[in-house]
């Protein structure tokens, strides 16, 4: 208990302080509250729409929850196989990369086109931007089997699929969940962005509705409640590689 | 070397040793050669080897860092091929062949997310062979061995020389009849270490297998061996063969022995000899 405190207290105190140093500086300098709100109005505003910012949060988090999974899963495959066929790897990695070098936002109007305003372009946006972290980490991780290891197997007769089943795939475990928290939060991020592009709810819809008013406030809201999403998110997934990579000598003992 | 006098040697050796008629050795390595290419240049590793284990043999190699002795087990595993030779199991012509053998690493190697009991298990899981007897026996394995309690630990939670003990189970465990052994102490302290070899030589003693062991230890391979080859620096090659003489079972106290230091002092100063040689 007494390690935990230890561990939680440096952020805890950073936070505070950054929020103090905020409310005051906008208290000592004046700064009107439609440029930069304070922290307390904030969080005034917050429980004062709370029910409608509900609703929008629902529907983002439904979005998110039906994406990052397919994302994931796609993500998961394409490592799969291009490790189990390496021509297959010569021929697209390259690819993949490309693909992430262009901006999803760009992409959005495109889908919408081909997809219609439905769920559709929004899960084909948010699997485009996770599946990549996941797939390049399972690669690497794939790859990275420890060589004694490897020829153990070989020596002790394995065949290639009990190598993948015994050997790669477990020891690319914690490799593949450091890229599935990292698209954990590029879901978040991914739901957020297919919603300015076109939808009726949601906190990306609510974000647009407030920057045509003016309500910086109301975008903070929006800010705070994205960020809870993917910290949540990610402490789940936090949670599920613990769990599954118990085995793993903890760093600090 | 021909086929012809591979075939003469084979009957000479019939003739000489009633026992191979009835059992051929579990290992016989003949005239093996291999070099590696690299950056256009050619290094010999192994130069012309010809060894072999009867068996229920304990036989050991030493020889100078870089002699190749890791070579010949990756080519005795089939991970690599020679350049010439062959190799035999059994009198069947395995060259290049995988799963033959059951094999120990410097280091552990165990899996990290198996527990002991499962990577205790392991190669007889590879082979297909897991009988309905095996977990059980591999219990009783662990605890022969001081490790009961641990069979449902990670390999993390053990020390360097449980883990060692859990390796060398593994090994013992494999369905394959000839266990290499790749220097299998030379990770562990001195203490560690003499109380492994005792740990080895009494567990080989009840429970014979064909062995071919590697080592840098001379005395190590005196207290075990039946028969130790001494290797060359590189490329390396047979220099010498010594037999043991010493009868089974074998105690520690051998190590005091007149005939047993004369031995040692003689196969380290064809090391040291080498050693030198290598780093000229």
């Amino acid at each position: 208990m007494r390690s935990t405190w230890k561990l939680i207290w440096p952020p805890l105190v950073a936070v505070v302080f950054f929020l103090t140093v905020w409310q005051l500086s906008i208290s000592l300098f004046h700064i009107e509250s439609w440029i930069l709100p304070s922290p307390a109005d904030i969080a005034r505003e917050s429980t004062s729409n709370a029910s409608g910012l509900w609703a929008h949060t629902m529907a983002t988090l439904r979005l998110t929850l039906i994406g990052f999974p397919i994302g994931t899963g796609v993500g998961l495959i394409v490592a799969l196989l291009l490790h189990l066929l390496p021509w297959a790897r010569r021929a697209f990695y390259p690819l993949i990369i490309l693909s992430q070098n262009v901006p999803s936002i760009a992409l959005g109007p495109l889908l919408i086109i081909w997809f219609g305003f439905g769920l559709l372009p929004k899960i084909v946006l948010i699997t485009l931007v996770c599946f990549f972290p996941v797939a390049v980490a399972a690669m690497g991780g794939l790859s990275q089997s420890d060589q004694v290891m490897m020829n153990y197997m070989k020596m002790a007769g394995a065949s290639k699929w009990q190598i993948f089943t015994k050997l790669e795939l477990p020891s690319s475990i914690p490799a593949l969940f450091s890229g599935v928290k990292i698209s954990a939060t590029y879901a978040v991020m991914g739901a957020v962005v297919a919603e300015w592009i076109g939808a009726d709810k949601g906190i990306g819809y609510y974000m647009l509705l407030q920057k045509s008013a003016y309500r910086t406030d109301r975008m903070f809201v929006a800010i705070v409640i994205i960020v809870l999403l993917s910290l949540v998110l990610f402490a789940i997934i936090a949670l599920l590689e613990k769990w599954l990579v118990r085995w793993k000598p903890r760093r600090n003992s | 070397m021909s086929q012809a006098t591979q075939i003469e040697q084979r009957t000479t050796e019939n003739i000489s040793s009633p026992e191979a008629h009835t059992a051929p050795p579990a290992l016989e390595v003949s005239g093996i050669s291999k070099s590696f290419t690299h950056r256009r240049r050619e290094t010999n590793v192994l130069n012309n080897v010809s060894l072999k284990v009867e068996q229920q043999e304990f036989v050991s190699i030493v020889g100078p860092s870089g002699c190749g002795k890791s070579t010949l087990f990756h080519m005795i595993g089939g991970l690599v091929k020679p350049d010439a030779g062959t190799i035999r199991m059994n009198g069947k012509v395995v060259t290049g062949q995988r799963g033959e053998i059951s094999y120990m690493p410097q280091q552990p190697a165990l899996f990290p997310w198996r527990t002991i009991e499962d990577n205790v298990l392991l190669a007889g899981e590879i082979k297909g062979a897991l009988q309905d007897g095996a977990r059980e026996e591999a219990r009783q394995w662990l605890a022969k061995v001081g490790l009961n309690g641990f069979e449902q630990a990670y390999p993390h939670m053990l020390s360097g020389g449980m883990q060692q003990r859990a390796a060398f189970l593994r090994a013992l465990l494999a369905p394959q009849e000839l266990m290499l052994l790749d220097e299998p102490f030379s990770a562990l302290d001195a203490l560690t270490r003499s109380e492994m070899q005792r740990w080895l030589l009494e567990l080989w003693e009840e429970n014979r297998r064909s062995v071919l062991f590697i080592t840098h230890n001379i005395e190590e391979a005196l207290l075990l061996s039946n028969r130790i080859y001494v290797f060359s620096g590189r490329p390396g090659s047979i220099l010498h063969t010594v037999d043991v003489p010493f009868p089974r079972p074998r105690r520690d106290e051998i190590t005091d022995s007149p005939e047993f230091l004369k031995l040692k002092r003689q196969l380290s100063q064809w090391m040291r000899e080498e050693q030198a040689k290598s780093e000229k």
